[in-house]
């Protein structure tokens, strides 16, 4: 249990945003304690609510005078435990930021706060035609400023791409209190392309307070085609053909058998046959006759696979209700234990078949209950062991699985995560992936940043004190303890 | 320096270090070529570069050696079209990794027949992956190269190679690196190779012209956003004569792209809305050397909805225009009574200045004489971000060895 903030940092915060607007409280302070990852743990010492982004300079230059780390938090659905304060930080929680100033519908760009939910900003642009992109499971809870923070991605991400393609500008809170423009709103701006940087940095580099997004035209016609198949690695065949075949599906995502029963048992119950081994969900947009014709030329593809038949969505309410069943397996995972570790590792899709039976096989080894549902047009999958964090022997099978997971996947060319991000969890095994010189030139991006490391300490770099080689002042974390 | 040079000629070998009577480029004297033959040279020469503190210029195919602040403070030229190790691509994944310095036009060799296609597409013949990525080229096809960037390998000034990013289509493993070495003029590192994001051959691609009446802008707009375009452009007479109907002062140029039901439908539209009719595939090729051309050229990026208030400055002040209403870009060509002609420089950056102003948007100074851009900050303005840019520089290039003074803000 941390000391909590001190009297002194306490009345400064308060005396910023209002005495309501910061929490101090141990029971007000643990649902802050984790985010969507629930077994990387830290207690905040202190959540402040700032409501504008005068009030996020002054709370960080407070806690800069005070010596304190800080942490940007959306609305904590990460599942990274990239919004977890170590060292006994401060946690900003940025869901008062939450308006919406300016949708410019002719020149397709929006104006948002981070507190922004992700699913609010869609539905506002809906009556111009327009839509965002990105979107995460979460989107219903989710804000833009984590989406930015995260990098997040989505199903549709395979033809319209990550949170980094769609940003255009951003104002943000340096770790010294400074406010910084990045990019512009036109897309280009003179010099380095920070925007780029600070999308996708986990919130280590400063607190965005205000995004300019690029927003897209609604398609004139979209279908949801379901392939069903006997077994997951035929579904992967199927994706693997469709994609070399020069095809971009808006989407395509695999449920499999485990995930199926779960979400079939659920709320989100949306009639997906529980006796297939997986489901593949295809999405296809863009013009009518293109989506008719490209829907044809999925359904023989899915039938060379050897899908033992394949559905098309009668309508528009039965097509929502597959995307609810999909963007829902993770809730109704719940079913099945109290937790859940989702792992995030991304692969060519050309190896999906390979790389799946493999990913079961170690599932199976290490008798865990292992059940995919995964962006497989991205090649990114999400492996879901179910487990019970109070029976300390299933725990060490969860994390030993996942380790043997990621080396399968890094060794067939693959990385440690698609869109969930390292934060603390995966930071360990940030050295499968790169070597030292490699993470030492993204520590000179951090020392750009926030020579302290102030921002959101102890995140993505390796547990050793790795940042010390390119900033001296950097320190070094131990492994978090698992709760 | 000759000290320097005989370290040099140690490390990568007599063949690729050539001592000459200096030479001017871009307002620098340089005393001796480099030419590594590979990841390891490049490395090796950076790494004595900085023990020597002896600054370079670093030059790819030369196509975009002028865009870029003068006087560059290098002495010697580092060149980086031997980095050419075998180009991998899989035809199953819609990605290669290519060498920074194999020509763009080789690449597309490559790719032929292989069912997908190389989604850059700058003007200037010669130019090489690297130096289009390290000047974020674009072309008329396709306006995003930091979009098309899953991964890069890069030599840092220190001489240590690093990776960052993948070969994978989606990845936020670690801080994306990649982001900022693209676009940022050598500057920061030197790109070795690069994976990246193909886009699959169209199953059917048309052009189509239409010459177009001033004033029809929002046209012009609907049309570049029709779902199959994939170029479009107003192009002025001027800059495309041969391609005009007598007497027309501007015309549209689409490309329509991606499923064959889908560009009939389109070009279907865009006949009964603007009568454009169906022009040869080499159409894109003229626009891409128009946008390219002329002694003087600025680049104008604005919210579509204010390119026309810009385009319009820029021809009163004398300028040729081509826009590319959906993207928010706009050239604008001005003839120059030879490379010292300062009333006819002034008039036209004041014309372009005034055009980024009344758009909202930014100038970039594309091309101009050496003399012209001499004291101007060619990038548009400095960054409200200089000093947060300048920690950047200072992290991968602390004693500023790559490109000195040539980018935005003088870094």
């Amino acid at each position: 249990m941390p000391e909590g903030a001190s009297a002194a940092l306490l009345g400064a915060l308060r005396e910023i945003v209002g005495p309501g607007a910061v929490l101090s409280r141990p029971e007000d302070l643990l649902v802050y304690e984790a985010d969507g990852l629930t077994v990387h743990g830290a207690l905040p010492s202190a959540v402040v609510l700032p409501s504008d982004k005068t009030e996020v300079q002054r709370v960080v230059r407070a806690c800069r005078a005070h010596g304190t780390p800080f942490v940007p938090r959306g609305a904590g659905t990460g599942l990274s435990g990239g919004a977890i304060a170590l060292e006994q930080g401060v946690v900003i929680e940025c869901s008062r930021l939450d308006r919406i100033l300016r949708v410019d519908a002719e020149n397709r760009i929006a104006v948002v706060q981070p507190g922004v939910v992700n699913a609010e900003l869609s539905k506002a642009v809906a009556p111009h035609g327009l839509f965002y992109a990105p979107d995460p499971s979460s989107q219903l809870a989710c804000t833009l400023g984590g989406n930015a923070a995260e990098n997040s991605g989505g199903p549709h991400t395979l033809k319209y791409g990550t949170t980094t393609n769609h940003v255009l500008a951003l104002e943000l809170v340096l770790p010294d209190g400074e406010i910084a423009r990045l990019g512009s709103p036109v897309g280009v701006a003179p010099g380095y392309d920070l925007v780029g940087a600070v999308v996708g940095s986990e919130g280590t580099l400063g607190i965005v307070t205000e995004l300019t997004v690029r927003l897209c035209a609604a398609p004139e016609r979209a279908d949801t085609l379901l392939g069903i198949f006997g077994d997951v690695v035929s579904a992967c065949r199927a994706v693997g053909a469709i994609i070399a075949s020069g095809l971009v599906p808006a989407a395509l995502e695999i449920v499999d058998k485990r995930t199926i029963a779960a979400v079939e048992a659920s709320v989100y119950a949306a009639g997906l046959p529980q006796d297939a081994g997986a489901v593949l969900l295809v999405e296809l947009d863009g013009p009518a006759r293109a989506v008719a014709r490209q829907l044809e030329r999925v359904r023989a593809l899915c039938a060379a696979a050897g899908a033992r038949e394949v559905a098309v969505a009668r309508d528009a309410e039965e097509r929502q209700r597959f995307w609810r069943a999909r963007k829902g397996a993770f809730g109704a995972m719940g079913r099945l234990a109290p937790d859940l570790y989702v792992h995030d590792a991304v692969v060519p899709r050309a190896k999906l078949p390979e790389i799946l039976e493999r990913v079961c096989e170690i599932g199976d080894r290490h008798r865990l209950r292992l059940s995919n549902v995964f962006h497989a047009g991205d090649g990114n999958l999400h492996p879901n062991i179910s487990f019970d964090r109070r029976d300390p022997d299933e725990l060490r099978r969860v994390t030993a699985a996942g380790e043997e997971i990621l080396r399968v996947c890094v060794e067939a060319g693959g990385v440690i995560s698609g869109e969930h991000g390292i934060g603390t969890e995966k930071r360990d095994y940030m050295r499968l992936v790169f070597s030292d010189a490699d993470l030492a030139a993204m520590c000179r991006l951090r020392a750009a940043f926030d020579p302290d490391h102030v921002c959101n300490p102890g995140k993505i770099f390796p547990s050793t004190r790795f940042c010390m080689e390119s900033d001296p002042k950097a320190r070094g974390y131990d492994r978090v303890e698992l709760a | 320096m000759s000290a320097a040079l005989r370290k040099l000629i140690d490390a990568l070998g007599a063949d690729a270090v050539f001592i000459h009577e200096p030479r001017a480029v871009e307002g620098a004297k340089l005393e001796a070529t480099l030419r590594p033959a590979g990841g390891e040279a490049l490395a090796a020469a950076l790494r004595l570069l900085s023990e020597e503190a002896l600054p370079a210029l670093v030059r790819g195919g030369g196509t975009r050696l002028g865009t870029a602040n003068v006087p560059c403070r290098a002495r010697v030229l580092l060149e980086t079209q031997g980095l050419q190790e075998p180009l991998e691509i899989d035809v199953e994944e819609g990605v290669a990794r290519a060498p920074a310095g194999a020509k763009l036009s080789a690449l597309r060799g490559a790719l032929a027949g292989s069912g997908w296609e190389l989604p850059l597409d700058p003007p200037g013949s010669g130019t090489t992956l690297g130096g289009a990525l390290a000047a974020s080229a674009v072309g008329p096809r396709f306006a995003s190269p930091r979009d098309v960037v899953l991964g890069l390998g890069v030599a840092l000034a220190s001489g240590e190679r690093i990776r960052c990013g993948g070969r994978v289509v989606k990845n936020v493993t670690g801080y994306d690196l990649a982001k900022l070495f693209v676009g940022s003029y050598g500057t920061l590192g030197v790109i070795e190779w690069a994976w990246l994001r193909l886009r699959p051959v169209p199953e059917e691609t048309r052009v189509c012209v239409a010459p177009l009446e001033p004033g029809a802008d929002e046209s012009a707009l609907a049309a570049a956003r029709r779902p199959s375009a994939r170029a479009a452009a107003v192009v002025d007479a001027a800059l495309w004569p041969e391609a005009l109907p007598d007497g027309a002062s501007r015309a549209l140029v689409v490309e329509l792209a991606g499923d064959a039901a889908a560009v009939e439908d389109d070009e279907r539209a865009l006949a009964s809305a603007l009568g454009v009719a169906r022009a040869e595939a080499g159409a894109i090729d003229a626009l891409r050397d128009a946008q390219g051309a002329g002694p003087l050229r600025v680049r104008i990026a604005a919210l579509p909805g204010g390119l026309a208030d810009a385009a319009a400055v820029l021809r009163a002040g004398g300028g040729a225009v081509l826009t590319h209403p959906a993207r928010g870009l706009l050239w604008a060509r001005f003839a120059l009574d030879g490379p010292e002609d300062e009333r006819g420089t002034e008039g036209a950056l004041r014309a372009a200045g005034e055009a980024a102003r009344v758009a909202g948007g930014a100038c970039l100074l594309e091309a101009a004489p050496v003399a012209a851009r001499e004291g101007r900050e060619v990038f548009g303005g400095t960054s409200a971000t200089l000093a947060l840019e300048r920690a950047v520089k200072r992290q991968y290039d602390p004693l500023g060895i790559l490109n000195p003074g040539r980018f935005a803000g003088g870094l």
